[in-house]
C-alpha cells in the first residue's frame, strides 16, 4: 500500500512536472529575462533604446529668439521636419517635441540634446508582463507562479534512490537555501 | 400669424430689457485641481488632502472658483484622469491645475500635460502606459499655476525650520536634502543655493551642502551621509532639512534617517526633524491667491495662465 502510494505520487509528479514544465516555458524564460533587465534598472533603460544626439548651437540664444524658423532649422540638423509643440521648462531652456522624440535646447550653454525613443525589442514586452503593466495580468501571473511551485515540488518527488530527495537531493536543496540565507544574515547585520 | 404677434413682441421686449451679460458668453465655471505626485505613504497623502481641506473654503468663498479637487498622479486614486472626468461631468468650463511640486521635473513639465492631452511627450507616453496611468483629455480648458519654487515660499519655509533646529549658527552648517532630478539638476541645484543664501542671510549659517535622495541618487542614504560629512568637515554641527513637499517614511525616515545614522557621533553632531514643507499657512495663502488670480483672468476676453 505504501509502496503503491509512493509509486503513484512519483508517476503523477512526472506527468505534472513534464506537462506543466512544457506549458510554463515561455513564462519562465520571459520572467527570467525581465528579472535580469529590471535588476539593472539603474544601469540601463530596460524598456527603451534612447538614441541621443548632441548638437552645438552656433551662438547663445534667448527664449524670445527661438522662433519657428530657428526651431525648423535645428530640427533639420537632427533629421526632424515637423515638430508638435515648443515649450519652456525653465529659464534658459526650450524643449521641442516631435513624434517619439524631443530636442532639449540649453540656450545659454549653446547646446541641444536630441532624444529619440524606441522600444527595446523583447525586453519591453517581457517587462510589461513582469511589472503587471497590463490590467488584470497579475491574476494570470499568480496562477503561473502557483503552477511553477507545483512544477518544482513535483520535480523533487520524481526520483527515488541515490538521486532522490532523501539522498543527494536534500543536500542540493540545502545548498540552494544557503545564498538567500546568507544574504538575509548580511542584511540583518547591516 | 396674428396669434403669433404677442409672443414675438414679448420676445423683443425680453431681449431689449435683458442686461448685456445675457447676450455675452456664459460665465466660466472654474475648478481647481491640486495635482500632486502621489505616494504609497498614507501620511504623505493625508498631508496633501489636508492642504485641500485648508484651501477649499477660501477658494470657494472667492466666488471665482466653483470646485476644488485633489488628484494623485501615481500610485493611488483619485488620479488626475478621474478628477478631470468628474470636472467634465459637473460641467466645469475651466480647470486651474495647481502642481503641488517643489520645482521643475519631468512630472510637472511633461507627464501631467501629457496626462491631460496637452502634450504627447514620447517618454511620458510610454512611461504612463507602463505605469498604467490613465490619460484623459478633458472638455474643460486647463490652465497651469506655477510650482512652489515660484517666489520666496520655499526659502522662507526652510528658514523657519532651520531656526527651530539651530542653536549656535556660527558653529553650524546647513544640509538640504531633496528628491533631485537628473534632467533638471541645474535648476534643482540653483534652488538649493537660493535657499541656502536665504538661510545664511536670515539665520547666519554660512556653510552648506546639499544631497539628493530620489531616483537620481538611487534612493541611497550615502548621498545624505556625504553631504552631512562635507559640512561637518568645517563645522561642529549639521542642521539637516528635508526639502520635500510632504512627509513620506521612505524619504524622511528610511533614506535621510539612515544617512544621518551612518554619520559618526550623529546624536550630538546632527540636528534633524523629519518634517516637510507642508503644512505651511504661507503656502496655503499663496496657493489660494495664485488660483484666484488665474480664475479672475478667465472671465476676461483672453485667457491667461496657459503654458
Amino acid at each position: 500500500m505504501t509502496t503503491a502510494f509512493f509509486a503513484a505520487v512519483r508517476r503523477w509528479s512526472r506527468i505534472l512536472h513534464r506537462d506543466f514544465g512544457y506549458f510554463l516555458t515561455a513564462f519562465v524564460i520571459s520572467y527570467c529575462l525581465s528579472g535580469i533587465a529590471l535588476n539593472h534598472v539603474d544601469e540601463w533603460n530596460p524598456d527603451f533604446v534612447v538614441h541621443k544626439q548632441e548638437i552645438v548651437l552656433e551662438r547663445a540664444y534667448t527664449e524670445a529668439e527661438v522662433d519657428e524658423a530657428l526651431v525648423r532649422r535645428l530640427g533639420g540638423r537632427v533629421g526632424e521636419q515637423e515638430h508638435r509643440i515648443v515649450d519652456v521648462p525653465t529659464p534658459g531652456q526650450v524643449k521641442v517635441y516631435y513624434d517619439d522624440a524631443s530636442l532639449h535646447l540649453y540656450l545659454d550653454q549653446r547646446r541641444g540634446l536630441y532624444e529619440r525613443l524606441a522600444r527595446r525589442p523583447v525586453f519591453y514586452e517581457v517587462n510589461v508582463l513582469h511589472r503587471n503593466s497590463l490590467k488584470a495580468w497579475k491574476w494570470f501571473s499568480d496562477a503561473f507562479s502557483v503552477l511553477l511551485v507545483l512544477v518544482n515540488v513535483t520535480g523533487l518527488l520524481i526520483l527515488k534512490g541515490r538521486h532522490g530527495l532523501t539522498a543527494r537531493g536534500k543536500w542540493l536543496v540545502a545548498a540552494g537555501l544557503l545564498p538567500p540565507a546568507a544574504a538575509l544574515v548580511v542584511f540583518g547585520m547591516g | 400669424m396674428t396669434r403669433g404677434m404677442p409672443l414675438a413682441l414679448a420676445l423683443v421686449v425680453v431681449v431689449a430689457l435683458a442686461p448685456d451679460r445675457a447676450l455675452a458668453q456664459p460665465a466660466p465655471k472654474v475648478g481647481v485641481l491640486l495635482a500632486n505626485h502621489g505616494s504609497r505613504s498614507a501620511a504623505w497623502r493625508e498631508a496633501l488632502l489636508a492642504l485641500d481641506r485648508r484651501v477649499r473654503q477660501p477658494l470657494l468663498e472667492s466666488g471665482l472658483v466653483h470646485g476644488v479637487k485633489t488628484a494623485f498622479m501615481e500610485y493611488t486614486e483619485p488620479s488626475i484622469a478621474t478628477r478631470m472626468k468628474e470636472f467634465d461631468a459637473e460641467g466645469f468650463s475651466d480647470v486651474i491645475v495647481v502642481p503641488v511640486f517643489l520645482t521643475v521635473s519631468a512630472h510637472t513639465f511633461d507627464d501631467i500635460p501629457t496626462i491631460l492631452g496637452r502634450k504627447a511627450d514620447a517618454h511620458s507616453l510610454q512611461a504612463l502606459k507602463i505605469e498604467r496611468i490613465e490619460r484623459y483629455t478633458p472638455r474643460a480648458r486647463t490652465h497651469f499655476a506655477p510650482r512652489l519654487d515660484f517666489g520666496p515660499l520655499v526659502r522662507e519655509n526652510v528658514l523657519r525650520r532651520v531656526r527651530e533646529l539651530s542653536q549656535v549658527p556660527a558653529r553650524e552648517g546647513l544640509v538640504l536634502i531633496a528628491y533631485g532630478d537628473a534632467k533638471y539638476e541645474e535648476r534643482w541645484a540653483a534652488l538649493m543655493k537660493d535657499i541656502a543664501a536665504h538661510v545664511r542671510a536670515g539665520a547666519g549659517i554660512d556653510e552648506f551642502a546639499w544631497g539628493w535622495a530620489g531616483h537620481v541618487a538611487h534612493y541611497d542614504p550615502a548621498h545624505t551621509t556625504r553631504a552631512i560629512e562635507q559640512v561637518l568637515a568645517r563645522k561642529e554641527r549639521a542642521v539637516v532639512v528635508p526639502v520635500f513637499v510632504a512627509f513620506d517614511e521612505m524619504f524622511q525616515v528610511k533614506i535621510i534617517g539612515k544617512g544621518i545614522a551612518d554619520v559618526p557621533r550623529h546624536r550630538e553632531r546632527v540636528a534633524y526633524a523629519p518634517d516637510a514643507i507642508l503644512p505651511d499657512p504661507a503656502i496655503d495663502a499663496w496657493l489660494v491667491e495664485a488660483a484666484r488670480g488665474l480664475a479672475a483672468g478667465l472671465g476676461r476676453p483672453s485667457p491667461v495662465g496657459e503654458r
